[in-house]
């Protein structure tokens, strides 16, 4: 399952998904989330999700649908505008809140210190941003943010490369 | 020297890991008749407060905790709001976070270090340090003394070369830890730790285990 959440102001996951299904992509093989009017709060680090309702965000807003989402898909495209030459705070909103899929008991692999993950399956995670967003950055962020989750990174596509993303989800 | 300080954290100011980083860092930097102005974002209302510090001054420092190996939303979002400046603003940051080892908080600094040209600052360096996610849950005395560190560091900011030294380098601490360290480490977090944190959850009220598959069995939340 691809899941796709859009926070762009100009909603190009529309563009991504019209081109999923022109390339025969089921219709049932992906979502799209259109955050647009959602009410997604930041992360308030309150650790309620670690410590006093394990898995549980203690914010009640729309996000939780979202993270149920996440936690079931294979694939999850960060759709996202860019400031300061990284993703929006809208996009950087939801990965924080990412946190109830991580347990509070640590572990190391691969020499690092990691979270025990609270399920058994995880997501790979990209990014399709639009602006001018540094492309070496965000590589480094995704590989980064993927690996807290023990997955990897699918890339980093500026929306002119819109179609190489798409290739990936297939 | 007169510094204008954020806490760039989300989390209220009386359970900011970073805020209490803070007030021992500023007990250093003022040691010497420095002076300075403490402002937290977690607070919406009064980020036109603090948008108006960082406009009059010249002397920033942002400290934030990591999330997810980045800025936290929250203070991306005040960053939109704030305006162009020129060279004559340096922009400083402390950044925080419970992994300990330094290779966790490298993501974040490389954002950071690119951030002032954004906004048209000069960049004063950034202090990295892990290891403070319990600071909050800890008894007075305790809270001291992991973080009395902080203070030196603020003595060695008020010297006029921010974090860019070879002293504030070396703060960080271990950029990853040894084998047998990690198998001492390891074992800890199975065992010792592990207690430890059931015991923090149980004061807080949390009767769960604190790795329930909530959903797995579709029951939503009932503990």
């Amino acid at each position: 399952m691809v899941l796709m959440i859009d926070t762009t102001t100009n909603h190009i996951g529309k563009v991504i998904s019209g081109e999923l299904l022109r390339i025969g992509k089921n219709a049932t093989g992906f979502e799209l989330i259109d955050t647009t009017g959602m009410h997604i709060s930041h992360c308030v680090g309150c650790n309620y999700c670690w410590l006093k309702t394990p898995g549980v965000c203690a914010i009640q807003d729309d996000y939780e649908p979202i993270l149920r989402k996440i936690n079931k898909a294979d694939q999850v495209w960060l759709i996202s505008d860019t400031r300061f030459g990284f993703v929006s705070w809208q996009t950087k909103n939801i990965v924080d809140r990412i946190l109830p899929l991580a347990t509070m008991y640590l572990k190391f692999k691969d020499g690092q210190m990691r979270h025990v993950m609270r399920y058994n399956h995880q997501p790979d995670f990209g990014i399709i941003y639009t602006g001018d967003g540094d492309q070496a950055y965000l590589e480094r962020w995704c590989q980064r943010t993927a690996l807290n989750f023990e997955r990897r990174s699918l890339g980093v596509f500026s929306e002119s490369r819109g179609k190489e993303a798409v290739s990936c989800m297939l | 020297m007169h510094v204008v300080i954020i806490n760039g954290s989300p989390r209220v100011q009386k359970y900011s890991n970073t805020d209490k980083i803070i007030a021992v860092f500023a007990k250093g930097l003022s040691e010497k008749g420095n002076t300075f102005e403490t402002y937290a974002i977690s607070n919406r209302k009064t980020w036109d407060i603090i948008r108006d510090a960082y406009i009059k001054n010249d002397e920033i420092l942002i400290a934030l905790p990591l999330y997810v190996e980045c800025v936290p939303g929250l203070l991306l979002e005040f960053l939109e709001t704030l305006p162009e400046k020129d060279a004559r603003t340096r922009l400083s940051f402390l950044l925080q976070s419970g992994f300990a080892e330094g290779c966790q908080l490298r993501c974040g600094e490389a954002f950071l270090a690119k951030l002032p040209e954004y906004l048209g600052v000069r960049y004063g360096g950034c202090l990295v340090k892990g290891d403070n996610f319990a600071i909050r849950f800890l008894d007075e005395e305790k809270q001291v003394q992991i973080t009395k560190p902080y203070q030196a560091m603020g003595k060695l900011f008020a010297e006029g070369d921010g974090f860019l030294r070879e002293e504030a380098k070396k703060f960080t601490g271990p950029e990853y830890f040894s084998l047998p360290m990690r198998l001492i480490i390891g074992l800890m977090h199975k065992t010792l730790a592990k207690k430890m944190l059931q015991k923090v959850a149980a004061s807080l009220g949390c009767r769960a285990p604190l790795d329930k598959k909530v959903w797995e069995t579709n029951s939503g939340y009932t503990e």
